[in-house]
This record gives structure tokens, sequence and C-alpha cells, in this order.
């Protein structure tokens, strides 16, 4: 399969030593066109400055980024055109409705009028938005406005479909729906890198795992591997797994709380 | 559609989408700003007014064309950092900075848009100025020209500020504008009035040759617009653009 993301030996510091936060030290990472790989790691670790410094937003102080055979941190703007991002803050739309957001975004990313209205009409009802799909935003709940953003990276998606953290807020119902589509983006072909906390529900739909620890990269096999290698006794999951080899219970928890930058 | 390939839309498409999207998310508030931007305006004259009480000639031409400057420098210096800095609290200029949408063309709506939102006030501005200090104008062709190249500037300044400065002391440079700008910038008043040191300092500084040229085209029969002004004036303009521009590309 062809590699879409390759990221070698990344460092990002932010700040001067003593006091700054290395939030990247030298990060490795793959994806390939039809992977989902999870970013997994708690508070902190880096995850969001690493998907930060993929589509342009911020610099490594060291390494390489390639996206598609493209030099990701040479050519910020050829980046971008390649990968499509839900971002970790929810991005408001007030004053718009999920259709109208998801439509506007499609058509600035280049899709036709026609292939837009009928992949936003796809992803609503994939989705289970239709109730909500012409609501303005001011009146729509959190979890539909996850959704939302979710459909706005996913209407024309490109090479690599970045999500961070695209369950927070969800119901369980629509999390499989969510869990579904994200899956059916990958096998039409392109690569997903999916960072999240909900590493239950993740184990279901990525192909392996990143686990990044204080700005390291902890592991990287698939969910199997990771539980054959490492699982203790007792051990029933990737969840448990993840928890067994960050170390704390503590850092697995939370949802909700932002990473470093 | 195949889910890789990706060929942005032609930037002036996408100028028309940016912007269909900026009016939309302010659709709520964009009357009330608008309507804040007159007010502002016809109450600055009026204040003016209470404050002189009736002026002679001369300083009743600064008075009545004073209101509109400070409405195309009020929104830009003050308003866009405001707006700006929310937009990064929120996330939501960097969500935006990820579409694969040149730097200028988002710029270029959002430069527009405040452009839009200040030029009522501007114009009901100029009229109340002209009628309540019995002003005559003599509007210049190039008037058009001159409060664009004034509001842009003035946006422009305001986007970098609230790019490089972070978002609590951004909103707090704004507010100190305001003030500066009101009642220390030679807008509604002749430079000469400003103690020397002050007077000097906005020979380098793009207030006073924004009024000059809101002035020189407002009563042109009556003012003409410096050089000198003209070159600070584009010269802070096209600063300012690449400075904006710039802020806009930065990476952390």
């Amino acid at each position: 399969m062809d590699e879409v993301l390759v990221i070698e030996q990344v460092r990002k510091r932010y700040g001067k030593p003593p006091r700054g936060v290395l939030a990247n030290d030298g990060v490795d990472l793959r994806i390939e066109a039809g992977q989902v790989v999870g970013l997994l790691g708690h508070n902190g670790a880096g995850k969001t400055t690493l998907v930060n410094q993929v589509v342009g937003l911020a610099l490594p102080d060291e390494g390489r980024i390639t996206l598609a055979g493209i030099d990701a941190i040479a050519r910020p703007d050829e980046a971008r055109r390649l990968a499509s991002v839900q971002a970790q803050a929810n991005v408001p739309i007030t004053g718009l409705t999920p259709r109208r957001a998801i439509d506007l975004v499609g058509r600035l990313r280049g899709g036709s009028r026609a292939d837009v209205r009928r992949r936003t009409d796809h992803l609503l009802e994939a989705l289970d938005l239709g109730p909500w799909a012409d609501v303005t935003a001011q009146k729509v709940s959190g979890g539909v406005a996850r959704l939302a953003a979710f459909a706005m990276a996913a209407v024309a998606p490109g090479a690599l479909v970045v999500l961070d953290e695209p369950t927070n807020d969800v119901d369980p119902v629509r999390r499989r729906l969510l869990w579904a589509e994200i899956r059916r983006i990958a096998d039409e072909g392109a690569a997903v890198l999916l960072v999240t906390h909900n590493v239950r529900e993740a184990e279901t739909v990525v192909d392996r795992v990143t686990i990044l620890d204080h700005g390291r990269v902890l592991a990287d096999e698939t969910p199997q591997d990771l539980v054959a290698g490492h699982g203790a006794e007792g051990a029933e999951g990737l969840e448990d797994v993840y928890i067994e080899m960050v170390g704390s219970a503590e850092h697995a928890g939370s949802t909700t709380e932002e990473d470093v930058a | 559609m195949s889910t890789l390939a990706i060929h942005p839309a032609p930037t002036a498409r996408q100028l028309g989408l940016l912007l269909q999207w900026q009016f939309r998310r302010m659709s709520q508030f964009l009357p009330l700003l608008v309507v804040v931007q007159i007010l502002l305006a016809v109450t600055t004259v009026l204040g003016y007014g209470l404050l002189v009480g009736t002026p002679p000639p001369e300083q009743a031409l600064y008075l009545a064309t004073g209101a509109s400057t400070v409405t195309l420098v009020m929104v830009g210096l003050v308003m866009t950092p405001q707006m700006v800095a929310q937009a990064r609290t929120e996330g939501s200029l960097d969500w935006m900075r990820t579409l694969p949408v040149p730097r200028p063309v988002f710029l270029g709506a959002d430069l527009a848009l405040w452009t839009l939102i200040a030029l009522p006030g501007m114009v009901l501005g100029v009229v109340a100025g002209a009628a309540k200090f019995h002003v005559h104008l003599a509007l210049s062709p190039w008037l058009p020209l001159a409060a664009i190249v004034v509001s842009l500037t003035a946006a422009c300044v305001g986007y970098a500020i609230a790019c490089l400065l972070p978002p609590q002391v951004a909103q707090l440079v704004s507010q100190v504008l305001v003030f500066v700008v009101l009642l220390f910038s030679p807008v509604s008043f002749p430079a000469s009035r400003l103690p020397g040191w002050l007077e000097h300092v906005h020979q380098w500084l793009p207030v006073q040759p924004m009024a000059d040229a809101m002035r020189a085209t407002l009563v042109s029969d009556r003012f003409t617009m410096p050089l000198r002004s003209t070159l600070m004036l584009a010269a802070w303009c096209a600063a300012s653009l690449v400075v904006a521009t710039w802020s806009l590309r930065k990476r952390a």
C-alpha cells in the first residue's frame, strides 16, 4: 500500500530549556492509504502538537514530515490541500446550520456543488443528523456540533484525515455510526490519523496504534500484537494494555482535558 | 467524489465562500454591529458639538470629517483585534488555518467584512457632521479608494496586533487605542495643536495620513493630500498587509 503520511524523528519544544516543554521527542509515525492509525497518549503527551505540525500550524525543531510525497514542513500550503482536519476544540458554527457548514467547507475544499451536496446528504444520514441538519447551530447540542465538525472534515477528505477527539460529547448510539463512518473513509482510500482517549471503542476500527508518552513513541503496533505482546494476566483488551503501559489509570481517564499546545 | 482529490476552489470562489461563511457566522450580531458603528459615528459628531459649541469654519471642517475617519479606524484597530482574539481563544482561527485557503484570501474576506461593517457608519457620520457643523462637502472621485485604503490599513494593523500578541493583551491594546485615536490623534483637529513631541510621533504613525486622506477626499476644495501623507499611508498599507499575512502564516 502507499504510504500517505511519514513522520520521521520529529522533535518539537515549546519554550527554552530548562523551563520549556519537550512536546515531541523523536517521534516516528507512518500511515498507509486505507489505514486508520490511533494516536493514544495521556494529556500533554504531544498528540495535538504532532498533528499541528502535519498541517502547518506548528513548526518542528527537527525531523521530517512527508505527506503524499510532499515535504509538509517546507510546503505547508500543499500539505493543507492533502489533509482535512477535525480540530480538538469545537469550531463554533453559530449562525450556520450543520448542513450549510458542511456544504460550505466541502466547496471551499474544491468539491463541486453537486458532489458536495451528495456527500453532505450521505454524512447527515449516516450520522443520523437528519433532525438537526437544518437547525441553526446555537440550538443544537454539543454532540451534534461535534458530529457536524467531523462531517466538515469528511465531506472532501483528501489523502489524510486528521480527527482529534471526534467522539467527545457524542452519544453512544451515534458514536457507533461515527466509528463506522471513520472506517469507511479509510476503506475508500484515505489515511486516517485518529487522536483519541476513547481507547475501548477505537480498538474496533484502528489498524494500528501509536502510543505517545511524554513526547516519545512508547508503542507502534496492531492492537492485536499490542495486547498479545504487552498484556499482563487479566488484561482484556487494548485499554487495559494501554493503561498498563502508560503506567497510570489517571492518565487514561479523561476525555475532555486539553493537551499541551 | 474521489476521496483523495482535493483541488481547492479558485481564489475568487474561495473568497466568496469564505465571505458567506463569515457573514452567516455573524448574522445574529451583524445588524447590531452596524447600528453600533452608526451610533458611534453620529454620537461622536454630536459629542464634538457639545464640547466645542459653534466652531469656526476651519475647525468645523475637521470635526465634520473626523467622525467618519474615527469610525473606519475604530473598526479596524479595535473591533478586528477583538474578534480575531476571540477566534484565537476559542480555537476556530487555528481550524480555519487548516483549510486549503491561501492566507491572503483569508485576509481579503475578513477585510471586506470589516469594511462593509464600517461603511454605513462612515457615510452617516459624514452626513451628520456636515449637517451639524453646516459644512459644504466636495466629494472627490478618490473617496472610495481612500475609504478602502484607510479601512484596509487599519484592519491589517488590527489583525497583526491580534495574531502577534496574546489574546488578552491584544484586547487591552485595542482598548487603549480607542483612547489614543479619539483624543490624541490629529483626526478631528489639526496636528499643530498637539505637543511638539506627539506631533512628531504622529508623522510616523498611520492615523494622521488616514485622516488627511479622508479630509482631502470629503472636502476636496479645501484640503489636499500631502505627498508625505500619501507615501506614509501607502507604506503603512503595504507593511500592514505583509505583517498580517505573515502573522497568519506563522507557525507555533
